[in-house]
């Protein structure tokens, strides 16, 4: 009997104790702050842990979109395994395999022409994407496919309407397996590394991501362990050429060789010695001039990106005879205005002229004066440029020969 | 001293030599507490708890990470039900070791097997309640293993998941049977099998003129020692609660997708590891089934124990019955460890 | 004892009354269980236009689950429920294997391992007059 009176004064301290760890485990719980983002208003506790994250975008606030809409995961946990669990495309919800859900969930990016929401749907058809150009080029190059038409893209895809001329209805997977050509095998082991949903090699002058955030997240390597939480329109020339001067190719061994070197100057290291260049095209960013349909796609499938090169020279310029197509300002809907306003670099409203190009897209950045003169002011550096049409100069260019290699030859500058 | 509820619970006196832990192993009092536990913890989960497809998991996602000590009342509710079902298989095999099911007591030992069961089956809706990624397999084939009953079995598949897949009727109807079918039933059979205990001259003892040891304790002292075992319990486990925390798994996208996790929960693993071997009625239903028969035969068809060996382990004359329970068990463990073997 | 067996006769005639009355009950919960308050489930999936789902391609179909074979002999769909115990078959290197109780089937369906014995059953495929897909579960 006192036996078991003195074992139950010992448990009831063991008892003691097992309840004040239950308290203290219950302290040391992560306070939970809840987010209820009004997009959903169902309440998030990411930001119990992720508490010092920047505002992805101004278009973005975390008040509105929250981390979910974008991300997916387990909004209630908060056991980092289980929270973590469902999220889309790792760190990367703009991947191409999850696209759809995260930029394109809710109908933001993802919907039709008339809505101005056909982002993905333009990108998945884009070269940029489906890598067309190298991979028709390759199979005609060793006799596997009679003309540079593509047949093949790095992914299947259909047209659901093709409006240009160059527009292909759909392209099959590009299995490199049943391919003959060993170049052509060899081809495909070692040269898909640059559509935009592969994962880039190594290499940390040419960091980027994949899918959206491979052009509108820059400056990955300027973040240590790739945490850049950071979405823009202002994307400067640098995050380009994380793909478009990342190296070169060996045609012999059919291989990719990289550039081991972190080129500073731009002029001078960065392109290739032949290249040749007038002012503006080193000067200016690449966004300055190619636009969003060039860069993600016009909605169409084309067999290579010069058939969607729409910006040329004159463009801009104009030629001998003909000045340069602009557009009026006419609404507050404009579309113009619309992407002005998500690159605040220039102040742009109501009865503006603005550059167009042929295929009547804005170019939002430009502006005719009321001398008959032209500015374009730097999407990513904000720089102001004047320019002037080229009507009324010495100039003796052919009006039927107007691709850049022909100004190149007066107006290159000298490297 | 004056006896409160409490005491008259129990029998004024009990046999000190049968009262000690090492010939009851207290199973049988620990398994009434658990239930115990198990009926306030499942109360407190009752106030969070949604049963439908979209929130169950959600929800058991907010008792364990937001409700102030929800998460505590999970894993104890888990946990508790885990060592339920180790208690009860103690108690069992206890009760064939000391040869103690030995008639009058043989409609007891029916109703303990009874129970047994009904306890395996509250687990196994209890953990579908989950209704995430890591129970989805398990619903899926414990649900099929229904249909491959002849004549009867679609129609059983109907009744119990009440329609033609899983779906928020099979949800509603775990629920319903886990708190109110099963549990109202285990509550019921337990009070019952207790009354049998007292009415069958409780603990199994020999006869007065073949006893050795007349000695006896007190409902005082017997009282004293179940508070002691509550209080152990109940640290234990707080402690397990605490460290091992009960597994939790993101929602259920859908229910045709393959989910991460295909293994069953670890009492019915051996069922599992026989269902690769071939038909589905015979190693799913008929063998679980044959064992269950196996065991509640054992008072009745094979040699129990002598009035002078009762209230010790191991009497010689039922030794038959204690082999079957030991090939029994032994063969419920060969098959789990093999289930859990990596690459089975 | 004729007052004996009258007796003898009420109890047995109550307790067959009684055994009646509780095997209807039975019954009556047995329908009661029986009840379905979901509609059946899909057994039609639209899997759109044909052209999407190119010669010599197997396109995984999450939702049914299936997986729908086009090849030189047209379209054809293979279920991926294990005919075991349901569980969904897995692609692994040319073989659907069944990760709930190690089931192999090859390519066209076939029982190479057991436990299932039966083959993965092939669904029906027809195209509308529009070119759309069209897979029916029965």
């Amino acid at each position: 009997m006192h036996n078991v009176r003195r074992m139950t004064a010992l448990a009831s301290v063991l008892l003691l104790l097992s309840v004040l760890l239950v308290w203290f485990a219950d302290s040391r719980r992560p306070q939970s702050q809840a987010l209820t983002p009004r997009m959903t208003g169902e309440e998030e506790y990411c930001i119990a842990c992720h508490t010092d994250l920047p505002e992805i975008s101004p278009s973005h606030p975390v008040e509105i979109f929250g981390c979910v809409t974008c991300h997916g995961g387990e909004r209630l946990a908060l056991d980092a395994d289980l929270a973590h669990s469902t999220m889309r495309g790792g760190n990367n919800p703009s991947n191409l395999s999850v696209v759809e859900q995260s930029c394109g969930g809710s109908d933001c990016h993802s919907g039709t022409v008339e809505e101005e929401r056909d982002h993905i749907q333009r990108v998945m058809t884009s070269v940029q994407a489906t890598y067309t150009g190298a991979i028709a080029h390759i199979r005609y190059t060793f006799g596997a496919q009679p003309d540079q038409v593509a047949h093949y893209g790095i992914f299947n895809v259909r047209d659901t309407e093709v409006t240009t001329s160059t527009g292909v209805q759909s392209l099959e997977a590009f299995d490199p397996s049943q391919e003959t050509n060993p170049s052509i095998q060899t081809f495909g082991e070692t040269c898909l590394k640059c559509h935009l949903s592969a994962e880039p090699p190594e290499g940390a002058a040419f960091d980027r991501l994949t899918g959206c955030a491979a052009c509108h997240t820059p400056d990955v390597d300027s973040f240590p362990e790739g945490n850049v939480h950071q979405l823009t329109t202002a994307i400067p020339y640098t995050q380009c050429n994380t793909c478009h001067n990342r190296g070169n190719y060996d045609l012999r061994s059919m291989d990719f060789v990289e550039r081991d070197d972190n080129p500073t100057d731009r002029f001078h290291d960065y392109y290739q010695p032949i290249a040749q260049f007038t002012q503006c095209e080193w000067t200016l960013d690449c966004i300055d001039c190619h636009t969003r349909s060039e860069a993600m796609g016009d909605g169409d499938i084309h067999s290579n990106q010069s058939e969607i090169q729409y910006v040329q020279c004159r463009t801009c310029h104009g030629t001998l005879d003909e000045l340069p197509l602009t557009h009026t300002i006419a609404s507050e809907d404009d579309i113009a205005l619309r992407m002005a306003f998500l690159n605040p670099v220039v102040n742009l409203s109501v009865g503006d002229t603005v550059l167009v190009t042929e295929q009547g897209e804005p170019l939002w950045n430009t502006r005719v004066l009321s001398d008959g003169t032209y500015e374009l002011v730097g999407k990513a550096t904000g720089q102001v440029f004047s320019f002037s049409p080229v009507m009324g100069t010495q100039c003796t260019q052919n009006a039927d020969e107007q691709e850049s290699s022909y100004c190149h030859v007066c107006h290159a500058v000298d490297r | 001293m004056r006896p409160n509820f409490f005491h008259h619970l129990h029998p004024p006196t009990i046999p000190a030599q049968q009262s000690r832990w090492r010939y009851t192993l207290g199973a049988g009092g620990t398994a009434v507490f658990l239930l115990f536990v198990l009926a306030i913890t499942g109360m407190l989960e009752m106030f969070y708890y949604t049963p439908t497809p979209e929130q169950a998991a959600l929800s058991v996602q907010t008792i364990s990470y937001h409700v102030p000590l929800g998460g505590l009342v999970r894993n104890t509710h888990y946990w508790s039900a885990q060592l339920l079902m180790i208690v009860m298989a103690a108690h069992l095999i206890r009760v064939v070791m000391t040869g103690a099911y030995r008639s009058p007591r043989r409609f007891n030992y029916l109703l303990g097997l009874v129970l047994f069961v009904a306890v395996v089956l509250l687990n196994f809706t209890g953990y579908i309640l989950r209704w995430d990624q890591g129970i989805q397999w398990a619903l899926v084939v414990g649900t099929n293993l229904l249909k491959t009953i002849p004549v009867a079995g679609d129609a059983l598949y109907v009744m119990l998941i009440g329609g033609s897949q899983p779906g928020p009727a099979t949800l509603i109807r775990f629920y319903a049977w886990h708190i109110f079918g099963l549990g109202l039933l285990v509550v019921i059979l337990t009070g019952w099998h207790i009354f049998r205990v007292r009415r069958d001259g409780g603990i199994a003892v020999p006869p007065p003129r073949l006893r050795e040891d007349d000695a006896r304790i007190t409902r005082f002292e017997l009282v004293q020692r179940e508070v002691l075992a509550m209080i152990l319990i109940t640290a234990i486990l707080f402690i397990l609660a605490i460290f091992f925390p009960a597994p939790i798994d993101a929602p259920i996208e859908q229910l045709t997708t393959m989910a991460n996790d295909a293994s069953a929960p670890w009492f019915f693993l051996w069922v599992q590891q026989m269902l690769k071997w071939g038909d589905p009625f015979v190693w799913g239903i008929v063998v679980p089934l044959v064992v269950m028969l196996i065991l509640a035969l054992i008072p009745y068809v094979l040699p129990q124990a002598q009035d002078a060996e009762l209230g010790r382990w191991f009497p010689k004359s039922n030794r038959l019955a204690r082999l079957v329970l030991i090939g029994i068990s032994l063969l419920v463990i060969v098959l789990t460890l093999l289930a859990l073997l990596p690459g089975s | 004892m004729p007052e004996l067996d009258r007796r003898d006769f009420l109890k047995q005639a109550t307790r067959a009354l009684l055994s009646i009355s509780g095997l209807l009950g039975l019954g009556g919960l047995a329908r009661f269980f029986y009840f379905q308050t979901e509609p059946p489930s899909q057994s039609v999936f639209d899997l759109g236009p044909a052209t999407a789902y190119a010669v010599g391609t197997r396109t995984l179909l999450p939702d049914v689950p299936a997986v729908l074979i086009h090849n030189e002999n047209g379209f054809s769909a293979l279920s991926l429920v294990c005919t075991h115990l349901g569980c969904t078959v897995e692609s692994e290197a040319s073989e659907l294997v069944c990760p709930c109780h190690g089931s192999l089937f090859d390519e066209q369906g076939n029982v190479v391992r057991g436990p299932a014995s039966k083959p993965l059953p092939t669904l029906q495929i027809e195209t509308t007059a529009e070119g759309n897909l069209q897979l029916f579960l029965t």
